[in-house]
């Protein structure tokens, strides 16, 4: 048998199921009786419309793709990392925690700002390694340990806002008392994009580009992920090889967690992750784990989400609609998928 | 029932796989059905049961034309199909994969399910407990179980897609005189394989597919070489017979003992020679499995040694196995052996020893276009190993082992496929005897362990006969051994 | 293809269902009595307002709002709103432009000051940021914006005494003293309950929940013994928090539940410090279940709608006169950034044009009860101050001496519940 679906084919059902989105999208607008051509402008303004508004685009494009990222890694070894979330909250507490431990030593802000970027890798990687150890050796679903966790993983930072770490004489849901400026990721003038995070998500994505695309340990990770007991009789360590997947996912969600604390937020806050671990899990299923797409779908994605934020204002138009949209080109890019296949399948 | 297809064309891509095919099948007969692989022969029968709609072309069951939209359709409309990669859900018990697909209430009657499993059972002679796992039941096992339950839901076209090639000779026998009764009370049997000999045996009327073309209907008496004329088009020669028993000692079991929930094998002493084939005979499920895996070092043995050369093995992990030169070849080439969505290339690069850190894609790429012509795998290097036919992915399995090796070994290695593969893949793991290298396989086909090997282990319920001589047995004793007689 | 179709019908279902669930598309009605209803203002139309860059009218000033919760939540952010449209009302040109659900776990991955920006950039040339917890986010915003003027609502970093000032020449400060509103609904509670037990819904824990917890306390107290006539330490007065404004499931404590849980133990009227309207809506639920229990919301003034029968009122907030104020005063520029902390007017308490801070009795209130509620009103609008000693604090220690007054420090910055209250003074 030859396969018959070219890249030709593939990029026309692709595009039918951007429509397909559009026009869901469109007639929930359209119901909520609103102009759904002026919320498409008004999204497209408020995202691209200044440099303010792309940097701010940036700002959440970073944490999503290194998100990404590490989920491409799980996606890749057959894992459904839905703990990522709690990885994200976990790298952002270990950044807070060690940023509180040391903003008052003698260490230059640059060195305590690296060091919080480690903090936060080994945090995602931690909360990882239960998720992992669980599935690996306690035989419980990633999916299922990882709701937990990320159920925790809350329940932690909450307990840590309004206790240990709250402000002096509040506990609020503002978060933790941000650190001074000179622990802030320093950004573009008058911008709130850094230079620095913007390094790490373009290499973080860069790593895993050539590591799933063109290492042994991609490949291996993929036979993992494929097949499990033809990997194993092929000789691959199989669990070594998961446990590098959740680690290594875990490392990029607890930089993402990093980058959040230490260039956005600038302090702990209840829902730091701000969903973009659910979010990256969607990005990496619309692009169907191919590396190479990972980068344009999250500045896409990003920009949805900030583009949004008009909505309400203009137009009083709920700004859940982007999650509307998001949500509903995923569903169409798989329901096209299924479609392409069925046709292709009979033809 | 009288089925009647009817001018079927189906084209996958490019492929015609069927081209023009009419072929109508009175009730009560057991229709043959030969061809090589990739003949068209599973792609007619799946266009008869539903999983594929013919292109062009027109179905009548009765004479009344049908559309058969899917396999639910199909037996709705009587017809059912066993397939050559038996099709179940395997974490389920056996009872349950009965009840799928059953028409019936809300709530699945398992007291009348296995009350009619009992009776099938009964008259087939087959012995599968009704609580036990689908994954704990050997490829043969799971046929049993299938074509009970195809019975089971009201089938009146039986289609049976190379039915013999998990089963031991005994339960053949049975199944078929099962389908001979069945052909006596009108249900209409097809009966697809490449086996001459049973087609000969079991067959009223045989049709020939040769690609994707229906070449010719032929009525006993059948004339072998008239049937092997039409299958491929040419006179096959036999191939020689040439033995590369060194009695050098390489690889060498004492006293090894293997249990596991279903069967325990005890004490069993071999010392296998370089260039040696062993044939593992007996029934599906008879232990031959274990003892493979225990030599692969995949299942640990409960007592006794494994010694590789003066190398001690016993208790030492599986790679330790591989890296010391012993592979393990599993039958069901999809679930274990390769991996579906990774290209040939990427087997071949999985396969060979890893070399640095990144893939060298280049030389990947040339070592795969040069096993694919050594292998004479009808693919190319990008292709995906789901895509290829059977026989082609068994082809990939032999190329991906590594050279040298110590001792290879192979669970069924021609099962399902046709005579000319069966003799060129024997012709590629003997050029690894001449090498050194020993072989352990297991088959169903007496006729194969007796033609290959050199000595013959028999298994029955998990005892082990000691070596025999494949020149100095027969397949009538080895018959006989294998139903027990001896132990 | 037949799986196709349902597919996509399911989707149209959805999209139905979607749309059903998306009401900030058409305006709600205005519930004020106070406010003639505002023009709904079609989204479309909205948009095709000429944008800041080319103001069409000169005078058109146009302000915003970030609300930290819906714009209808029936509390807190409902009644900012509503002052936006107050102020659209009475000052000529004011336009005003917001955005609500502003905090973390509704819009993930924005800050206030970014959707600030947002506001800018739509024209805004003040904006309100309406919530304590906004406070990081307002001051970075006006250092990082010093032509914009940014009121922060409850906050205290333009208040000179303060322990937080910051100097910000563009930030200013507003705020209600509801210790008044707390007061008087304390003392509605304490003449109402037949239990002698009022439970008392909290928010987070800060100095500002802190002093209205308190007040409302001091308020029960007085009306339970000067009135009634009854021993001060059989009244019972239990604090729980629930951790935020309002609820966020998973999160916060549902109110719902604590509100239950009250009612369940022999608490017979509960006062809402959040501003969300769950203590009124259990209330409902009980005496529909036949248990004689009362409610007292908080925050806005429609807030008894929700169920007047078990309703004994609500304090709450009128922001819409100062906000007029600052922004008249931003239009003539004149304006100047200060500390305000606004008490009612006490010739008419319900002056929606005067009085920042009132309390509009609800339909469960008894007659004897609001007779005496008025008395207890004209006393305050006489000068009685419940915050004079002797006060101690819940662990013991002393507050106020005999006959000392606290100072408005002293009353903002609370440290901690007062004796005679049950609950948490910090969060631990």
């Amino acid at each position: 048998m030859v396969r018959t679906s070219s890249r030709w084919t593939n990029f026309v059902f692709q595009l039918l199921a951007i429509v397909l989105a559009l026009a869901f999208t469109s007639l929930v607008m359209v119901l909520a009786k609103a102009n759904p051509l002026e919320a498409y402008r008004n999204i497209v303004v408020g995202s691209l419309g200044s440099i303010n508004k792309f940097s701010d685009v940036l700002v959440a494009w970073v944490p999503l793709l290194l998100a990404t990222s590490g989920l491409l890694v799980t996606y890749t070894a057959g894992l459904w990392n839905i703990g990522v979330e709690g990885q994200i909250t976990l790298g952002a507490i270990f950044t807070t925690w060690a940023l509180r431990v040391l903003q008052d030593s003698t260490l230059s802000p640059g060195l305590i700002i690296v060091i919080g970027f480690l903090s936060g890798a080994l945090g995602g990687m931690l909360w990882a390694s239960v998720v992992a150890f669980l599935r690996i050796y306690g035989g419980v679903n990633e999916i299922f340990g990882g709701l937990g966790m990320n159920f925790v993983a809350t329940a932690l930072t909450i307990w840590l806002i309004f206790g240990p770490w709250k402000r002096p004489g509040i506990g609020s849901m503002s978060g933790t008392e941000p650190f001074k400026e000179t622990l802030w990721l320093p950004t573009f003038a008058g911008l709130r994009i850094s230079p620095w995070s913007l390094v790490i998500g373009i290499i973080g994505i860069a790593v895993i580009y050539i590591l799933l695309q063109g290492t042994y340990f991609g490949l291996k990770l993929k036979a993992v992920g494929r097949n499990r007991r033809a990997a194993f009789l092929l000789g691959i360590p199989t669990t070594q090889y998961m446990w590098a997947a959740f680690l290594l996912c875990g490392l990029f969600a607890g930089l993402a967690g990093a980058v959040q604390v230490l260039g956005v937020y600038h302090r702990l806050i209840p829902s730091i992750s701000s969903g973009y671990g659910f979010l990256g899990m969607l990005v990496a299923m619309l692009i169907n784990y191919q590396p190479a797409w990972a980068a344009p779908v999250a500045m896409f994605f990003a920009a949805l989400n900030i583009g949004s934020i008009q909505l309400p204002i203009v137009m009083k138009l709920d700004s859940t609609l982007s999650g509307v949209l998001q949500g509903a080109l995923v569903l169409a890019v798989l329901l096209m998928d299924g479609v392409r296949q069925r046709l292709l399948r009979r033809r | 029932m009288n089925v009647e297809l009817i001018n079927i064309h189906k084209w996958f891509g490019p492929v015609h796989a069927n081209d023009g095919i009419t072929l109508r099948i009175p009730s009560g007969v057991i229709q043959g059905l030969l061809g090589e692989n990739g003949a068209g022969k599973s792609t007619l029968m799946k266009i008869l049961s539903g999983f594929y709609q013919a292109d062009e072309g027109e179905i009548r069951l009765d004479g009344k034309p049908v559309k058969i939209e899917s396999p639910a359709d199909a037996i709705r409309h009587g017809v059912g199909m066993l397939h050559q990669d038996p099709l179940d859900f395997p974490p389920m018990r056996v009872v349950d994969n009965l009840l799928i697909g059953h028409r019936g209430g809300l709530f699945p009657n398992r007291a009348e399910a296995i009350r009619a499993m009992q009776d099938l059972q009964a008259r087939f002679g087959f012995n599968i407990d009704p609580y036990a796992y689908v994954d704990s039941l050997t490829v043969g096992e799971r046929q049993q179980l299938e074509i009970m339950r195809l019975l089971w839901l009201g089938a009146r076209v039986l289609i049976l897609d190379e039915p013999t090639t998990g089963i031991s000779a005994n339960q053949k026998e049975k199944l078929f005189a099962t389908l001979r009764a069945l052909a006596e009370q009108g249900m209409t049997v097809i009966f697809v394989s490449h086996k001459l000999e049973e087609v000969e045996e079991l067959c009223h009327r045989v049709a020939v597919l040769r690609q994707g073309k229906l070449v010719g209907e032929v009525e006993p008496p059948y004339r072998t070489e008239d049937l092997v004329k039409l299958m491929f088009g040419k006179v096959v020669l036999p191939e020689d017979k040439t033995h590369f028993d060194s009695k050098e000692s390489l690889f060498r079991l004492e006293n090894l003992s293997i249990e596991d929930y279903r069967l325990q094998i005890r004490n069993v002493n071999l010392t296998v020679h370089r260039g040696e084939v062993i044939g593992l005979a007996g029934m599906e499920g008879s232990g031959q499995r274990q003892f493979l895996q225990a030599c692969a070092g995949i299942i640990r043995p409960v007592a006794g040694e494994i010694y590789l050369g003066e190398k001690r093995l016993t208790g030492r992990p599986y790679r330790e196995f591989l890296e010391a030169g012993i592979t393990y070849v599993p039958a069901a080439r999809l679930e274990e052996g390769l991996i579906p969505g990774l290209t040939l290339t990427e087997h071949f690069v999985l396969a060979e020893p890893q070399n640095g850190f990144v893939v060298n894609r280049q030389k990947a790429e040339v070592l795969t276009t040069q096993r694919i012509a050594d292998f004479s795998i009808k693919g190319v290097p990008s292709s995906t190993v789901e895509s290829l036919s059977g026989g082609n992915q068994q082809r990939a399995l032999l190329a991906m082992l590594r050279q040298p090796l110590s001792v290879i070994l192979l669970e069924h290695p021609t099962r399902g496929l046709d005579i000319e593969s069966t003799i060129w893949i024997w012709g590629k793991l003997k050029e690894r005897c001449r090498q050194g290298t020993a072989i352990i396989f297991t088959s169903a086909d007496l006729e194969e362990i007796l033609h290959y090997s050199d000595r013959i282990l028999v298994f029955f319920g998990g005892k082990v006969s000691q070596p025999i001589e494949a020149t100095k047995t027969s397949v009538e004793e080895l018959g006989q051994l294998i139903g027990g007689k001896g132990f | 293809m037949k799986r196709t179709w349902f597919v996509l019908s399911v989707l149209l279902v959805l999209a139905v269902l979607l749309a059903a669930c998306q009401p900030a598309a058409t305006p709600a009605p205005t519930t004020v009595p106070t406010q003639p209803p505002a023009e709904p203002t079609k989204p479309v139309e909205s948009t095709k307002a000429p944008e800041a860059t080319q103001p069409a009218q000169p005078q058109e000033f146009v302000f915003g709002m970030l609300l930290v919760g819906p714009y209808n939540d029936h509390g807190w952010s409902e009644a900012h709103y509503n002052a936006g449209l107050y102020v659209e009302q009475k000052v000529p040109g004011a336009k005003m432009i917001y955005i609500d659900k502003v905090n973390s776990a509704d819009r993930p991955g924005t800050t206030p000051e970014q959707l600030a920006e947002d506001l800018v950039s739509k024209g805004a040339k003040l904006v309100i940021f309406n919530s304590d917890d906004m406070k990081d986010g307002a001051e970075a915003f006006a250092k990082a914006h010093p032509e914009i003027i940014v009121i922060h609502a409850s906050g205290d970093g333009a208040w000179k005494e303060g322990k937080n000032y910051r100097g910000l020449p563009n930030l200013g400060n507003v705020m209600g003293r509801m210790e008044y509103g707390k007061m008087i609904a304390g003392c509605a509670a304490a003449l109402t309950t037949k239990t002698g037990q009022i439970g008392y819904l909290g928010p987070l824990i800060n100095d500002e929940t802190r002093r209205l917890a308190a007040a409302t306390y001091l308020g029960a107290r007085y009306c339970w013994s000067e009135y009634l006539g009854k021993d001060p330490a059989q009244l019972k007065f239990k604090v729980t928090w629930i951790g935020f404004w309002f609820n966020i499931p998973g999160v916060t404590s549902d109110p719902t539940q604590v509100a239950d849980d009250f009612f369940n133990s022999g608490y017979d009227v509960v006062i809402s410090g959040i501003d969300t309207t769950e203590a009124l809506a259990e209330a409902k639920k009980f005496q529909g279940q036949g248990k004689e229990v009362r409610a007292i919301p908080y925050d806005y003034i429609g807030a008894c709608k929700e169920g007047e029968e078990v309703c004994l009122g609500v304090p709450y907030f009128n922001w819409g006169p100062m906000y007029a104020k600052y922004v008249q005063e931003a239009i003539a520029g004149t304006w100047k950034p200060s500390w305000d902390w606004v008490g009612p007017d006490w010739n008419d308490i319900n002056n929606p044009d005067t009085s920042h801070v009132g309390f509009v009795k609800g339909a469960a209130l008894s007659a004897d009860a609001s007779a005496q509620l008025d008395k207890f009103i004209s006393e305050l609008a006489g000068g009685l101050n419940l915050w004079k000693g002797p006060l101690n604090f819940q662990d013991g220690t002393p507050f106020l001496k005999e006959g000392e007054v606290a100072t408005d420090f002293q009353v903002w910055y609370l440290p901690q519940l007062l004796e005679g209250m049950e609950g948490q003074s910090v969060s631990q």
